[in-house]
């Protein structure tokens, strides 16, 4: 593809100015399209996000922190490891993927993570076990599927979800997100 | 040369490469070859030059056991590109 273009006059014709846009936005088609998730991606993030939403509602109704840590490690290991293996498997990073769907700093990821975290915590405290583990579950499959709209809005217009949030950003948000679990901790 | 044309990126092969860069974060020399059908040389040579230019940034790095070369745009290669891409469009728009 490059070997031929090699070189070109100071000033482009129109022709083949736009023959070099449209092979350029060929290009960055196909290395969009060469991107696959490892086998289980989507479901081990999800499953690992209903399990941190769970162990946070019980860990925050029974007044037992060390099961808010432990959901959180457990996420944080299935989040690396995936990650991990997406880099492994494309020979790429790609921060987007890391941010929105990893992360879930995308809308649909926070919104539904935040409704069914809020309404898990809410049934534990009534003692309602079945229905916090079903919150879970949807906070975990919402999770999910968002993860997969935002792999076919990637796939559609790359250059624009290809990169994610700032480091500083997510570090701040991370921050945010353990003082909120640790005062609801230190109130309970 | 026309108002707006960068003299790194004016070069199509430079203008898929930089455009290619786009679509992730970080790229292994390798991957990014195999996308674009081209060879080690070739690519060397290019992102050589927009490394000079500050328009790529390239580190070494570890993969599955084995030596690797990543490449990054920069925030300024990304400025350069738009701008480059912005003033072709004038270009094409001028005969059209």
């Amino acid at each position: 593809m490059l070997s031929n273009m090699e070189s070109a006059p100071d000033r482009p014709t129109a022709a083949a100015a736009s023959a070099a846009l449209t092979d350029a936005e060929a290009s960055r088609a196909a290395v969009a399209r060469g991107l696959f998730l490892p086998s289980w991606f989507l479901p081990s993030l999800g499953a690992a996000i209903a399990v941190q939403i769970a162990t946070a509602a019980v860990g925050l109704a029974g007044a037992e922190p060390w099961l808010v840590v432990l959901g959180l490690g457990v996420f944080a290991a299935a989040a690396g490891v995936q990650l991990a293996r997406f880099r492994r498997l494309n020979g790429v990073w790609l921060g987007g993927l890391a941010s929105r769907v990893v992360l879930g700093t995308g809308m649909a990821a926070s919104a539904s993570y935040a409704l069914a975290l809020g309404a898990a915590i809410w049934a534990a405290y009534a003692a309602q076990w079945g229905l916090t583990a079903a919150c879970a579950v949807a906070g975990g499959a919402a999770y999910a599927v968002s993860g997969a709209r935002w792999l076919s809005a990637y796939r559609a217009e790359p250059a624009v979800h290809s990169r994610g949030e700032s480091a500083v950003w997510l570090a701040l948000l991370g921050m945010a997100g353990l003082l909120g679990l640790a005062l609801l901790v230190l109130n309970r | 040369m026309t108002a707006g044309l960068d003299p790194h990126v004016v070069a199509p092969a430079r203008l898929t490469l930089m455009t290619a860069l786009t679509a992730v974060s970080e790229v292994e020399f390798s991957i990014l070859r195999a996308r674009l059908e081209v060879s080690d040389s070739v690519l060397s040579k290019h992102i050589s030059a927009l490394a000079d230019a500050g328009y790529v940034r390239v580190r070494k790095g570890v993969l599955a056991g084995r030596r690797t070369t990543w490449i990054t745009l920069t925030s300024t290669g990304r400025k350069a590109l738009r701008d480059h891409v912005a003033a072709l469009r004038r270009l094409i728009d001028l005969v059209d």
